[in-house]
């Protein structure tokens, strides 16, 4: 009895490929119970993502016999009549099980050290879990892969940092501010990046938000949605008294907000700092702004350059998340609980 | 252990706090980014010894122990390690003890200087509870002055990188602007009012026939001081003084003092009897 891992993934994949072989939630008990049913599996997982499709199984047949087994039960059960070459990975143990912990650390994720991943994998096999499609082995593999992942982003910096454009502008908000619950965000232009930096702001606890765009239902719909208020286009710089942090992103061909424009708000703002994000293009804030005084201005390059910097810190810490699960699952494959779970091996 | 002197205790102080300001610049060039606790140790046990230094040279006077330069200079230190300590416990603010040691080290190699610790007699020149006081006090205000300036360093730092998007703003583990800003505020107000209680102490002090209290290098100099920081906390709380000149201020005033500190105590009648 081994573990071996079925799927495609982000890597192999592309999306037109990954949503065929998708598996929808409600038909995840269905498929475990006809990979039982077929002999092929005494324990079994599905983790269906937008990234990837995976299949966690404890076969009783030999890896390669499974791989084959598997892989027509893919083509199968979604009626694919495609042809199929290396975008469908198929790992024996040791290497499925260190493809197990690297999805649960988001090693594999598109984006590195994510978090979501995680919560992904746990729903899958909480899934299989409750309709008793785990055993000895997945469980132990499961659980030893969810605490490798808490060891790894504990011991290591793989999820520190913003690796978005919404993130990196939250966080240098942070960096600014004592806290985002004194503050109000303008957002000027109703645009969809705009929207979810306030979004992003919001769920950090910022005190409120102000919407303004030249459509003024966009305007209307966006500040109900999130819970703040509108103002007309015009009058925008009007609550550059009240607001600190400033988001804009309309489809203006110039500049907005220019230094002569944000001089005498900035006198009307008694110098309070003010952090201006800037993710139009063409820009609409004139850089020159940011030689004022208790002035921050970030364009989209600027949060871009963050990003990837963090992604490439990221990069950086991975030999180090490697290590450890090559460690982890040596101990994992030693130990006697994992080879004979049950007495039966 | 009688050849093991406060000095020594002192002077070991100061090798921690040396140790530490090493320790400060490999944090620097990391960025300081990791979380830890090595520069709070070494600077903690810099200021345990610097407290038993102390506590010896007290316990041998049998008052406190702010009789002459080296004494006053110990004891303005020790006020403001024992600050940063507390302090550096308020979150991200660990790294507080980096900056501060190297304000420490420097200024307590050149307290170990031997002409400014001459010998006394069996009794100090001072004595007494409003003196102890009065020393004191004002020895504490220049600690929360000198950790003042420090807080002001960070954020001019934490200022620069956001402003010039350094990466090191984000990826150090340093309190945000507003806080640091702060900080700094209120640390420089504690001092303000520890100065004011000292100076007002000094003048109730018994003084020789013709020695008048405002007429003192000393005294003048401390006035002086006293207004430099009112103006800055004036104008920083009421006159819209931006935050990169409040900080720029009250470094400058920190420095200041530190550089006239020893000269003004030179020319004083009263503090030289």
């Amino acid at each position: 009895m081994s573990v071996v891992v079925i799927g495609l993934s982000h890597r192999t994949s592309p999306v037109g490929l990954r949503e065929r072989f998708a598996f929808a939630e409600g038909g995840i008990p269905g498929a475990l119970q006809q990979l039982r049913d077929s002999g092929l599996a005494t324990e079994a997982a599905i983790l269906s993502t937008c990234n990837r499709v995976e299949l966690y199984v404890a076969t009783p047949l030999a890896p390669d016999e499974a791989f084959a087994a598997l892989r027509q039960f893919l083509v199968t059960h979604h009626a694919y009549e495609g042809a199929l070459g290396e975008e469908l990975y198929s790992l024996a143990e040791p290497h499925s099980l260190h493809h197990l912990f690297k999805v649960a650390s988001g090693l594999d994720s598109m984006v590195i050290g994510e978090t979501e991943i995680f919560g992904q994998l746990k729903k899958a096999y909480d899934l299989a879990f409750t309709h008793k499609f785990t055993g000895p082995r997945l469980n132990k593999a499961f659980q030893r892969a969810f605490n490798v992942s808490k060891q790894i982003r504990t011991e290591t910096n793989i999820q520190r940092g913003s690796v978005s454009v919404m993130s990196a502008a939250v966080e240098l908000a942070e960096k600014i501010f004592n806290s985002l619950a004194d503050h109000e965000v303008l957002v000027i232009g109703a645009g969809e990046t705009s929207e979810k930096t306030a979004r992003a702001m919001l769920s950090r606890g910022a005190r409120g938000v102000v919407v303004t765009n030249r459509s003024p239902e966009r305007a209307t719909a966006l500040a109900a949605e999130l819970g703040g208020r509108a103002v007309p286009f015009a009058q925008w710089p009007d609550e550059f008294e009240k607001i600190d942090i400033a988001v804009s992103s309309t489809a203006a061909p110039h500049h907005i907000l220019d230094r002569a424009k944000l001089e005498p708000l900035m006198r009307r703002r008694q110098h309070r700092p003010l952090l201006l994000i800037d993710i139009a293009v063409p820009r609409d804030i004139d850089p020159a702004v940011s030689e004022l005084d208790n002035v921050y201005l970030y364009n989209v390059d600027d949060l871009q350059s963050i990003a990837n910097e963090y992604l490439s810190l990221r990069q950086e810490e991975v030999a180090r998340c490697e290590q450890i699960i090559a460690e982890k699952v040596a101990a994992l494959l030693a130990a006697n609980s994992y080879l004979v779970p049950d007495g039966r091996g | 252990m009688a050849w093991f002197t406060d000095r020594h205790c002192f002077m070991l102080a100061v090798l921690l706090y040396g140790a530490s300001t090493v320790y400060s610049v490999f944090l620097w060039r990391k960025g300081f980014r990791r979380d830890e606790w090595v520069n709070y140790f070494l600077l903690g046990t810099g200021v345990l010894l610097h407290t038993l230094a102390m506590t010896k040279r007290g316990l041998t006077l049998h008052s406190c122990p702010v009789n002459n330069l080296y004494e006053a200079t110990t004891f303005l230190l020790w006020a403001l390690g024992l600050a940063c300590l507390v302090y550096a416990l308020l979150p991200r603010f660990k790294f507080l003890a980096a900056f501060t040691a190297p304000v420490l080290f420097t200024v307590g190699v050149f307290a170990l200087m031997p002409s400014l610790d001459p010998p006394h007699g069996p009794k100090p020149e001072f004595s007494g509870a409003l003196r102890s006081l009065h020393a004191a006090t004002i020895l504490q205000a220049y600690g929360a002055f000198g950790l003042a300036a420090v807080a002001a360093g960070m954020f001019l730092m934490q200022r620069h990188d956001l402003k010039f998007h350094k990466l090191r703003a984000l990826l150090s583990l340093l309190p945000s602007m507003q806080r640091l800003e702060l900080i700094t505020f209120r640390l420089v107000a504690v001092g303000f009012v520890l100065l004011t209680i000292g100076l007002a102490a000094g003048q109730q002090l018994p003084r020789h026939a013709g020695q008048p209290y405002f007429s003192d290098p000393k005294v003048i100099w401390s006035a002086l001081l006293w207004l430099v920081y009112l103006e800055s906390l004036v104008a920083y709380k009421y006159l819209g003084r931006p935050s990169r000149r409040f900080a720029i201020c009250i470094i400058a005033s920190f420095v200041g003092l530190l550089l006239t500190f020893w000269i003004t105590n030179l020319f004083s009648a009263l503090h030289n009897p």
